[in-house]
């Protein structure tokens, strides 16, 4: 999954973008609202961690206008002022919910699972689909209830397919979703990973549309693991 | 006591005194001049009974024994002619028996069947002619003269009493409208007071009022921000430290070393923003317990340069031998620091930030010369004020609070401090003091 970051601080943006690539997250940081905006032109994200603080312009106002342009990406706003107009006015403007400065990592994680979850249209945290299960609090795969081994960018690329459900992604939205916008990537990477997959839970867990991109499997599909 | 009730009695009362007193010399003089009017009367007809008896022969009266002439009594003015042998000639009021004798001429009073009378005889020729009147019947005419004048005086009294009481609600009328708009307000309220036509005295009040609540709604607003700001510059680092050191947690090896120190970078940047605060909270409550211990030019330049990191960076060009400044050694190194520290975060690092001191009219100025990127067509009024920051000033980020600090420090010792945008880019920030006296030579 692909998270944008907008934190004009240093120090505050390092440790949120560590803290969400250990548990598995792709992670796009900008420092400004210019930046922010030319990032959410280039790369699909699937949440955006939004500081209200910019240096350039009102983290209100960029969401305001997000949202005014039809920006549907969840967005998880950061303050350090406790206001409660602060707060009012973030929610107003399109956020989708908010967390004061200082905060607990595992509580900025817990929020960010949550967003992405409702968005994706799940209830609960645990991803199923049919013999697949993907718990995003342990980071953990089962397939037939036997704990899969998978990779970091493996176990993201899986994410990123449960998530959309049964939507279309191109290869450049999962290239997004592995990598993030600055990462220079061979053209086959997203191949390879898709391969390895597919080895590991079985051929129809990915289906090719031809021209367009990729789509996970019908559930009735998985688990019948192709022979190498 | 309210101003309307003070108003009308006072008003109210001196009205009435007066009107008394007024009241009490006209009764008196009204008597007097009535008593005279009526004994002129008296004197009037015994001059015209004189003047008939003196029309009528002498022989007119001198066969008869009994008066001439005796009415019955009767209302009104009394009158007897005695002739000059005391015989009664003629008289009204037959009933009396030598009740109108009366022996000197002039005006006498006198009690005659009961009743009281004034008298007035008139002599002539050895005739006396006395009149008379009744004093009951003077009082009750006295009586109806003043009432005739005391009604419409009383009147007069009661009238402008109610004029008072309309005219003092009227003109106080803006004074209750004003009380009135004041107390339906809330406590909170800082929105300008506006009563419709008020009167040229008590608009200044009105207007000093609002002026009062704009400067008020105007330093709460600032205070808001500032507390507001201040929690901003107080959370991000301790955000910074929190999220490094729950990540040191999560990994381990290297890369929990690397978030342990960046965690360090937080505290550092935290105890530097909350000694800054307290600086410029000491500056600008007019603290007196700096170290007064005063320093030259040039020594303020070598402390605030090993203050810095990159001092290194910071080209001196100093014509002149060490002045000294008349500011304390610690604040002025602190003010000067800063604006170094934010002439380097603004400087490319293979660029030099240059620092002059000058000497003109008895004040010495450090002059900090940036090569950074300010337009000279930008305000640099946002410079020194609180927590602001260029957003170009991405090379690590300073505490918002240097030129705040070094501005206030100017101030608080007879300084100023001028930003100057460059012709190629960046600013030239000049900062003086007044020259200090030589403690010795």
């Amino acid at each position: 999954m692909h998270i944008l970051l907008i934190e004009d601080d240093a120090l505050v943006g390092a440790g949120i973008r560590s803290a969400l690539e250990t548990v598995g997250y792709t992670v796009d940081w900008s420092t400004s609202g210019e930046e922010a905006r030319l990032a959410l032109n280039a790369v699909a994200s699937d949440i955006a961690i939004l500081d209200l603080g910019l240096p350039d312009m009102d983290g209100v106002a960029l969401l305001r206008d997000w949202r005014k342009r039809g920006v549907a990406l969840p967005v998880l706003v950061l303050t350090a002022r406790d206001g409660l107009a602060d707060r009012v006015s973030g929610l107003q403007a399109g956020a989708d919910d908010y967390l004061l400065k200082p905060f607990d990592l595992d509580e900025l994680i817990a929020r960010v699972q949550a967003l992405l979850r409702r968005a994706g249209g799940h209830a609960g945290p645990i991803v199923e689909h049919g013999p697949i299960t993907l718990d995003p609090t342990t980071q953990t795969v089962y397939c037939e209830e036997r704990e899969v081994e998978l990779t970091r960018r493996e176990y993201a690329l899986l994410s990123k397919l449960l998530h959309a459900r049964r939507s279309i992604l191109t290869a450049e939205q999962l290239k997004d979703a592995l990598y993030g916008i600055e990462a220079e990537v061979e053209s086959n990477a997203i191949n390879v990973h898709i391969y390895h997959l597919r080895r590991k839970l079985g051929a129809g867990l990915v289906r090719t549309v031809r021209g367009l991109g990729y789509r996970l499997g019908n559930a009735s599909d998985i688990g019948k693991r192709s022979t190498p | 006591m309210s101003l309307r009730w003070r108003l009308l009695l006072t008003l109210g009362l001196s009205f009435a005194a007066l009107w008394g007193l007024v009241a009490v010399w006209l009764y008196s003089d009204l008597q007097d001049q009535v008593r005279d009017t009526l004994d002129q009367r008296l004197a009037a007809s015994a001059r015209m009974v004189a003047g008939l008896v003196a029309q009528l022969p002498e022989s007119a009266w001198q066969n008869t024994g009994d008066p001439v002439l005796s009415v019955p009594s009767s209302a009104g003015v009394a009158c007897q002619i005695n002739a000059p042998s005391g015989r009664v000639l003629m008289r009204t009021h037959g009933q009396f028996d030598d009740g109108l004798e009366s022996p000197a001429p002039g005006f006498t009073d006198r009690d005659i069947d009961g009743e009281r009378w004034r008298l007035f005889t008139y002599v002539q020729n050895g005739v006396h002619i006395t009149t008379a009147d009744r004093l009951v019947e003077r009082s009750a005419l006295q009586r109806n003269v003043i009432a005739v004048a005391a009604v419409p005086f009383a009147v007069a009294l009661l009238g402008s009493l109610v004029v008072l009481w309309f005219g003092i609600r009227r003109g106080l009328r803006p004074l209750e409208r004003l009380r009135g708009e004041l107390s339906r307000r809330a406590p909170d309220t800082l929105t300008p007071v506006e009563i419709d036509d008020a009167p040229t005295e008590l608009r200044p009040a009105v207007d000093t009022l609002n002026q009062l609540l704009v400067r008020t709604g105007e330093t709460l607003a600032r205070e808001q921000r500032f507390t507001s700001d201040a929690a901003h510059e107080l959370r991000t680092p301790l955000t910074a430290i929190k999220t490094h050191v729950q990540l040191a947690k999560r990994l381990d090896g290297d890369k929990a070393y690397a978030a342990l120190a960046q965690a360090e970078a937080g505290i550092a940047r935290l105890q530097r923003t909350l000694e800054q605060l307290l600086l410029l909270a000491r500056v600008e409550a007019g603290e007196s317990h700096f170290d007064m211990e005063q320093a030259t030019s040039s020594a303020i330049a070598t402390a605030a340069l090993a203050d810095l990191p990159n001092g290194g960076r910071v080209g001196i060009h100093e014509n002149g031998v060490a002045i000294p400044v008349a500011v304390p050694k610690a604040l002025a190194t602190a003010a000067l620091r800063n604006l170094l520290d934010n002439a380097l975060r603004h400087t490319r690092a293979d660029r030099e930030v240059s620092l002059a001191i000058e000497l003109k009219a008895a004040r010495v100025t450090f002059v900090v010369c940036d090569q950074g990127d300010w337009p000279a067509d930008r305000d640099t009024q946002p410079l020194t004020q609180r927590f602001w920051r260029g957003a170009a000033s991405r090379a690590g980020a300073g505490s918002g609070l240097g030129l705040t600090i070094a501005a206030a420090i100017a101030e608080r010792f007879a300084g100023e401090l001028v930003f100057e945008p460059r012709p190629g880019g960046g600013l030239a920030v000049r900062l003086s003091w007044p020259r200090a006296a030589l403690s010795e030579d």
